[in-house]
């Protein structure tokens, strides 16, 4: 049976994505697969080791899957991998001494490693990415618009939509709906039709680094469709779960 | 007070000449134009001088987009790979037609308008290049004109005409948050009726015949009229020849339809954000 493990937003916090393993090497039963979606880095020095643990699993561990996120698409949009966005993200949000910090943070073969990872993983009837399926940058909360939910999860023909952009663990189930449609054309009206909505699930999936002494994470089994949201504490916080 | 939406020029001045004449008969008092004023006609910079003289409001369309940017084609754009040469050929066509001020104006156009509840733009909100075909998804189509806080969106990009409403739009949701207590909430939503206005193309008409293509909208009736009106597209077709571009746009021009460039798939949507 598969277990899948789906994090985000280490934010090169080391100590946080060490308890985090710790976790799920302790599930019963076993996690069989590890998604990290995005966020690995943020502007810390810290970010670089990050990546060497997830480069190097020790023996035993599982190999992470990686797509980009919202730090690693300001990295490469400073290093000129991908189209700059006006205004800049990461200025606007965290102004130029931060630009800096991240440029000097990630050295240029990582980035390189960085400009190679995926946008997402389509995994069964499973979507797994940072922001949304339009871009890493987007944020879907329980509080965005229920039709911009639909629509993400709509356009890449998945039923689940896991993310990891808001940090927040939700699990949004779009039950039914239905919607009537009439079309007048140069030749005519068309019959009027009524659409019914399928059931989708938008998965917020928690996030590991951006928190002091606590980290949220998802478990999930597609044979089973079982659903879990983790909670690690660590350091001064430390407790049971 | 009525007002006249256009789109789809594609530098095709005896079309833009005569739908601006049909304008002023119906007594609309003002002009949105949805964009593409360049591309695949004869006279481009007329056009866009036209619209500039006439100070009419004016979104980005793909077409100006790509003359500013660069040809920077989505996999929206060019359903085949015979669109795709002649694309790029015409493309650099226009590119050579074309004033430094044409330029700066396309640059300068916005992807979207709104004026009240209506918006402006020429293919989706999501980009200029994604193809809001009758047949899309009913709850897309909802979420389209939702994400402008419109209740009526007009577009263009495809080069027929429709008008689409979408009414009675509901959705039931269960949200579920936090981690270690999991609060459960059930969410019903409902919306007004809404409408997606495709005006059809003013200089390249695609709907099975060579008139021009508008919409004229009354917004005290809350009338919308599909206008279609005849030109002498042949002056336009001969011009396309002389001018230097491929044969095949006048043919098509003159039939009224699409050549090999079919925007069929009501499910493709575009990555590309605005």
């Amino acid at each position: 049976m598969s277990i899948w493990a789906i994090l985000s937003g280490i934010e090169g916090n080391l100590i946080a994505y060490e308890a985090v393993l710790a976790d799920i090497k302790r599930q019963t039963p076993k996690v069989t697969d590890l998604f990290i979606l995005g966020d690995v880095i943020n502007a810390n020095p810290a970010s670089g080791k990050v990546i060497e643990r997830i480069q190097q699993p020790r023996s035993g561990e599982l190999v992470a899957q990686v797509c980009k996120g919202w730090w690693e698409e300001q990295l490469l949009m400073l290093h000129g991998y991908v189209q700059p966005i006006e205004p800049n993200p990461l200025m606007e949000k965290y102004g130029a001494a931060t630009a800096k910090q991240l440029w000097d943070s990630i050295p240029k073969e990582t980035v390189e490693w960085i400009s190679n990872l995926d946008f997402g993983f389509m995994e069964l009837d499973c979507l797994l990415t940072h922001g949304s399926s339009i871009n890493v940058l987007e944020e879907l909360t329980p509080q965005s618009s229920p039709l911009q939910l639909f629509d993400r999860v709509m356009r890449t023909q998945a039923n689940r939509l896991f993310c990891g952009r808001s940090g927040q663990t939700f699990r949004y189930h779009i039950k039914d709906g239905s919607v009537s449609s009439t079309v007048i054309t140069l030749d005519g009206i068309q019959p009027s039709q009524s659409e019914e909505a399928s059931e989708r699930y938008i998965i917020g999936v928690g996030n590991v680094g951006r928190n002091p002494n606590v980290s949220t994470y998802t478990l999930y089994s597609p044979n089973t469709d079982k659903l879990q949201f983790k909670t690690v504490r660590y350091g001064s916080g430390k407790g049971f779960n | 007070m009525k007002i006249a939406v256009m789109s789809c020029i594609h530098g095709n001045y005896e079309a833009l000449e005569t739908v601006l004449r049909d304008i002023e008969q119906q007594k609309a008092e003002k002009i949105f134009c949805l964009g593409d004023l360049v591309g695949y006609g004869p006279f481009p910079s007329n056009v866009v001088e036209m619209i500039r003289s006439l100070d009419i409001p004016t979104v980005q369309g793909c077409w100006d987009e790509d003359i500013v940017e660069g040809l920077n084609s989505c996999e929206c754009s060019y359903p085949s790979v015979l669109a795709e040469q002649r694309g790029k050929f015409v493309h650099e066509w226009t590119n050579q037609h074309i004033y430094d001020e044409t330029r700066e104006y396309l640059a300068e156009l916005p992807k979207t308008l709104l004026d009240g509840n209506l918006a402006f733009v020429h293919g989706s909100p999501q980009s200029q290049h994604e193809y809001l075909l009758p047949e899309l998804n009913g709850f897309i189509a909802l979420e389209r004109v939702l994400s402008t806080g419109a209740d009526i969106l007009f577009c263009g990009h495809t080069h027929i005409p429709y008008v689409r409403s979408l009414d009675q739009g509901q959705l039931q949701v269960r949200v579920m948050t936090g981690v270690e207590t999991l609060n459960a909430e059930s969410r019903s939503f409902n919306t007004d009726l809404k409408r997606i206005v495709n005006v059809g193309s003013v200089g390249e008409p695609r709907h099975g015949r060579p008139n021009a293509t508008y919409v004229i909208y009354d917004t005290d009736s809350d009338q919308i009229t599909m206008r279609e009106v005849e030109y002498d597209y042949q002056k336009t077709c001969a011009a396309i020849i002389e001018r230097g571009l491929p044969a095949i746009f006048a043919w098509r021009l003159a039939k009224g339809m699409e050549y090999a460039e079919r925007a069929d798939d009501a499910s493709h949507l575009c990555e590309r954000g605005v």
